[in-house]
């Protein structure tokens, strides 16, 4: 260990941290460009340099490492001096197109320049030409005057890519950043370029134009397109109701997990988010209209049908379809409920089929969690359709079909034959037709639980967008149906939230007793 | 003895011919370090000799060679820098054509020293012709046993090989060249790591000007003591001074470390051209801060030139006259910094490109009155704050030279601008 | 012009890259070989190196564009380089340069018509004792003037 000064602040810091890295775990942010988390310190923008008491020159901070006994000022009039210097180059540099730039709002230089007052540039030659908007990828649009040369972009797609599409040419102030004979960006990491420059240099056109990062709440959440569980952060205009928008989220970006996701997420995880909006079923329908009743009336009319087949003994005649869309408490109830106190005969999955993986992050699941059921005791294999449907009279199915990409048909001749049928969706689909019931349902995003990654972490979350219109969460609805079929009512009653029942959970289940986050 | 140790045999005929460099002497140290010497004893030799590196910063080579880790599993390297851009520098050209062998008796015994098996001579790209020399040369001494498998007998390996640079100064830089040698763009790397434990393809690497390494065979031939005795206690041996500009016998001169200036100029490079007078002298490379007519009666070493403010560097003398505009002068200084920045770092890449701009500016009579302060503070921006040296080689000429001369400098701005 | 390159030089290159820990490291002294065989280097023979050294040709036009000596384009036959630099300028290379604007017919960067000529200003060339100074190709002429630099260009094919 070593004790450090920094800003007469006392940090006690492992050795070989560097003082960027121990001041952030002081509170002191240290302005830099260049440096980011994800790679070696570069040392190009020398924008983080600091004053350590007894050299000569300002040092850098993202690359020196502490010694112990070390004074170091981040504040002093001469880093003052240098970091201004620094920031008046960029800004000699520079278009300060901020009013029409995506990134104003959480753009690094935008920030330095307001702290530091360095609007007014000094700079009265010939600025240096060059180009805006280039396409570089299906997504991203380059402006290599906004550009600061910090290479991030470049280092990404050297060393997590490996893919490469973006160089430095030229040499000097001439150089810039830009592909190579027209060959774009093209992999499924690309929009983390827009989110790794720390300028307006790439945006990303999804995003381009359609709003102010300002008006965005960002909210932490977890990724539920394939089964890596990527933490994310969802932004979304929230509540914001000066205009109609058309949607609530925006854009997704990436929340750092070293145990899951590193810095990234993917361009399906980044870009797929239009399912949190678009074609949400948001009303309790039946007999394929919209039904006035309450969730309470419902709610008594589903443990009726549930009751009254359970006193008459033919539990087995209640099926149930399932998808890993559920979270872990989830799963947990309905394995309770369903299994344990009603004993229904039948449950089975019916996951959307597998799609291809990469080597990166993206799974082949195109659920979040399937590791999760088969730790809570699931069998994961699709029943034979025929012979599991058969004899069923009264059938719950709990799905997420977005896009369609579940395939339903097996289902879809029987449907018509089982006395009453419920669906538990998120989206309207044309298989919500052919249910008696159809209820709607808050996605993972809109609720809290814990979801259970392909690996095996467990990984807590909260809403991260409010539930649409009368959509509700299944733990709650199941937590309130195993209420009224008074069964085991004691044990139902002390859920509360999703923390409630994972603690029960962790005391039932060995598995998620210990650390799996 | 005379005191010339690199340039001594210079007027003879074909002495970059294996025959005659054998003839005088060539090989003997390379002989004697291997044959009689152990590692150990070459580098306490080296240390003592306070040999300075002569290609700009003046580090000690004894000192650089100590640095390189010794039981290691690594491949180590030498890479001889003959890159040799910095504006006024041509005397490790002559070393190369004129007495190659030289150099490669260096290569060898510092090598053996520093235990090493294969070395690069980085040559600037521009110097084909000498390229093919080096080349021929080596391929003599490979003939002669001097270099290969097992080098007269011992079983000492060394390979050697010339790779030429492509037109970049910046690849002088010691971590540029090494990029460079790796295939990629001369970009400065970030120190610590320092090249003697990371270098060239991540392995220990030793890195030495041609000067510096051609005056290893001297050392072990006559011994530390007589080097120091040469020159100075702390900077032994001699320099090959270029000197260029408005002399009347512009050329190399090999003098002891510590010859006066003034006598460089006027004793051995003949004086002033007919009818100039002399104004300011860049004693170092053009990235050495400029001397006034009145500061140049002074000891060429690495330590009075530091004390003066300025750089002995790679001592070239650069000799400018009365008529000469300063102003002229920092156009083409700023010009040739601007076109130089590797474009890395960016009070580098952007303060030298907006100096030029201002500069140019004002020798098209547009000056106006901040701009001198303006030049200053951008320079002051980059000194001491660029990822490699080269934003000080920048900023110090521009300084010195606003400093020195800013009456002449403000002269030319417009009245009234 | 051809558009492969020769097996010759293919198999120097091989050569070459046996020196290096890595294939990579050969790039320089390919890119000088493959601009001696064609004159210039265009996306063709970037790709064509790329290839031969096992990397990604961005990576080559990298080195291309960052290095003054590759030419990115067709040159003339004599590749005229007057050093502009500090003890060549202090003694005239700006007048000789004018004199060879004007005795060629073009300006700097560009290229006669009859693709003889490409005149260009370049840094120090480290021969300053003989300036001022050029290079035509590979060979260095010092001590010009404008005389002499008649006889010279006049003396080439
Ligand atoms: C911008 C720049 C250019 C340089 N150019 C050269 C050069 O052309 N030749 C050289 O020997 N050293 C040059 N150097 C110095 C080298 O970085 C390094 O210090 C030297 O090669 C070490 O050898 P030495 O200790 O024998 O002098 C340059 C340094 C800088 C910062
Ligand atoms: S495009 Fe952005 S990330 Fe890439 S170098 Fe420029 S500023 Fe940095
Ligand atoms: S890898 Fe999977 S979890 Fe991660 S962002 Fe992509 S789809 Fe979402
Ligand atoms: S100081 Fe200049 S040459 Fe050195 S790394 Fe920075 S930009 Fe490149
Ligand atoms: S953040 Fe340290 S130099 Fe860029
Ligand atoms: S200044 Fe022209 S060759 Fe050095």
């Amino acid at each position: 260990m070593a004790k450090i000064l920094i800003d007469e602040r006392e940090c006690d810091v492992a050795e070989g941290t560097t003082i960027l890295k121990a001041a952030e775990s002081a509170g002191l942010q240290i302005p830099h460009l260049c440096y980011h988390k994800a790679f070696m310190p570069e040392g190009s923008c020398r924008m983080c340099l600091v004053e350590i008491e007894g050299l000569p020159k300002l040092e850098l901070a993202c690359s020196t490492q502490v010694r112990d006994g070390m004074k170091v000022s981040t504040k002093s009039e001469s880093v003052i001096e240098a970091r201004k210097g620094v920031l008046e180059c960029l800004l000699a540099d520079h278009p300060i197109d901020c009013p029409i730039c995506d990134k104003a709002g959480e753009c690094k230089l935008q920030d330095y320049y307001e702290e530091y007052g360095l609007f007014e540039s000094e700079f009265n030659e010939e600025k240096e030409k060059r180009q805006k908007k280039i396409e570089i990828g299906k997504n991203l649009l380059h402006d290599q005057e906004r550009c600061v040369l910090c290479r991030r972009c470049v280092r990404f797609l050297d060393e997590v890519t490996k893919t490469r599409e973006l160089g430095v040419f030229q040499r000097g102030v001439h150089a810039e950043v830009a592909t190579y004979d027209g060959i774009l960006v093209d992999n499924n990491y690309s929009g983390n370029l827009a989110e790794l420059c720390p300028v307006g240099a790439i945006t990303d056109k999804d995003f381009r134009f359609k709003t102010r990062t300002w008006f965005l709440q960002s909210r932490e959440s977890i990724c539920t397109l394939c089964s890596r569980g990527c933490n994310i952060y969802v932004e979304s205009h929230q509540g914001f109701s000066r205009f109609s928008l058309p949607k609530r989220v925006y854009r997704i970006q990436t929340r750092e997990n070293q145990m899951i996701n590193g810095f990234w997420i993917c361009d399906k995880g980044r870009y797929d988010y239009s399912y949190l909006d678009q074609e949400r079923l948001d009303k309790i329908v039946v007999n394929n209209s919209e039904d006035p009743q309450s969730w309470q009336e419902i709610t008594s009319i589903v443990a009726g049908e549930i009751g009254r087949l359970f006193h008459m003994k033919r539990s087995s005649h209640i099926g149930l379809i399932l998808q890993s869309w559920l979270s872990n408490e989830e799963l947990f109830l309905i394995d309770k409920i369903f299994r344990n106190d009603i004993n229904i005969g039948k449950i089975s999955f019916l996951d959307p089929p597998e799609e291809s993986s990469d080597d990166f992050l993206l799974t082949a699941e195109r659920t979040p969690n399937r590791r999760g059921a088969k730790e809570i005791g699931f069998d994961l294999q699709p029943a034979d359709w025929e012979k599991f449907l058969e004899d069923v009279d009264l059938l719950f199915v709990f799905a997420s079909p977005i896009k369609g990409d579940t395939d339903f048909s097996p289902l879809k001749a029987a449907l018509d034959k089982i006395e009453k049928t419920v669906l538990f969706a998120s989206h309207n689909h044309e298989i919500n037709s052919l249910f008696d019931m159809v209820l709607p349902m808050s996605l993972i995003a809109e609720k809290g639980g814990s979801l259970t990654n392909i690996v095996g972490s467990v990984q807590g979350f909260s809403p991260a967008l409010d539930a649409p219109g009368n959509c509700k969460p299944a733990w709650q609805f199941l937590v309130d149906l195993a209420k009224k079929l008074m069964i085991n009512f004691d044990f139902y009653n002390q859920f509360s939230s999703p923390e409630s029942i994972r603690e029960v959970m962790k005391k039932e289940i060995p598995y998620f007793r210990e650390e799996h986050e | 003895m005379t005191d010339k140790i690199l340039t001594q045999h210079f007027g003879l005929e074909n002495l970059f011919k294996i025959d005659v460099y054998l003839e005088n002497k060539g090989y003997e140290a390379a002989k004697k370090a291997l044959t009689d010497m152990k590692a150990d004893e070459i580098l306490e030799e080296v240390k003592a000799a306070n040999l300075r590196g002569r290609g700009g910063a003046g580090f000690p080579a004894g000192v650089k060679w100590g640095f390189v880790p010794k039981d290691i599993e690594k491949p180590k390297y030498l890479c001889v820098n003959a890159d040799e851009g910095e504006p006024g520098t041509f005397k490790d050209r002559y070393i190369m054509t004129h007495n190659p062998h030289l150099l490669i008796e260096g290569i060898i015994i510092t090598s053996f020293c520093v235990g090493i098996h294969t070395a690069f001579i980085y040559i600037r790209g521009e110097y084909e012709a000498v390229a093919l020399r080096l080349e021929q040369a080596i391929s003599e001494a490979y003939d002669k046993d001097f270099l290969g498998e097992s080098i007269l007998g011992t079983g000492f390996k060394l390979d050697v090989y010339v790779h030429r640079g492509a037109g970049a100064y910046i690849c002088g830089e010691e971590t540029a060249l090494l990029e460079s040698l790796e295939g990629k763009r001369g970009n400065p790397r970030l120190k610590p790591p320092f090249p003697a434990s990371v270098g060239l393809f991540g392995c220990p690497t030793v890195i030495n000007n041609v000067e510096t390494v051609s005056n290893i065979p001297s050392i072990i031939l006559n011994g530390a003591a007589w080097f120091c005795q040469v020159g100075l206690p702390k900077d032994g041996g001699t320099r090959i001074f270029g000197v260029s500009g408005m002399v009347k016998k512009p050329g190399i001169y090999e003098l002891p470390v510590g010859t006066n200036l003034k006598e460089i100029i006027i004793k051995h490079a003949g004086g002033m051209m007919e009818g100039k007078k002399l104004k300011a002298v860049i004693p170092g490379g053009m990235s050495a801060p400029i001397l006034t007519a009145e500061e140049i009666d002074i000891s060429m070493d690495f330590d009075s030139l530091v004390e003066a403010k300025s750089m002995l560097g790679s001592a070239a003398i650069i000799v400018i006259d009365e008529e000469t505009s300063m102003l002229d002068v920092l156009r083409r200084v700023t010009k040739f910094y601007s076109h130089e920045s590797c474009g890395q770092c960016t009070p580098c890449r952007i303060g030298n490109s907006w100096i030029n701009k201002i500069v140019k500016r004002m020798a098209d009579g547009n000056g106006k009155r901040e701009d001198l302060d303006k030049i200053i503070q951008l320079a002051n921006n980059m000194m001491g704050k660029t990822l490699c040296p080269l934003g000080d080689a920048a900023a110090m000429p521009v300084l010195s030279i606003i400093q020195k001369f800013r009456k002449e400098l403000e002269s030319y701005i417009p009245l009234g601008n | 012009m051809s558009p492969e390159l020769t097996d010759q030089t293919k198999k120097k290159i091989e050569e070459i890259a046996s020196r290096y820990a890595s294939k990579e490291a050969a790039l320089l002294p390919v890119l000088h070989l493959v601009q001696h065989e064609k004159g210039f280097i265009s996306q063709q023979e970037e790709k064509q190196v790329a290839h031969l050294l096992n990397i990604k040709p961005i990576k080559v036009k990298e080195v291309v564009t960052f290095y003054t000596m590759f030419n990115q384009k067709e040159v003339g036959k004599y590749h005229i380089q007057v050093c502009s630099n500090l003890s060549c300028s202090l003694l005239g290379s700006e007048s000789l340069i004018d004199h060879l604007k004007n005795k060629l017919g073009i300006e700097i960067g560009e290229t006669t018509s009859d693709k003889k000529f490409t005149l260009m200003t370049v840094e120090c060339l480290g021969a300053c004792e003989q300036a001022p100074c050029m290079m035509i190709n590979f060979d260095y002429f010092g001590n010009l003037d404008k005389e002499k630099i008649d006889n010279i260009l006049d003396n080439l094919e």
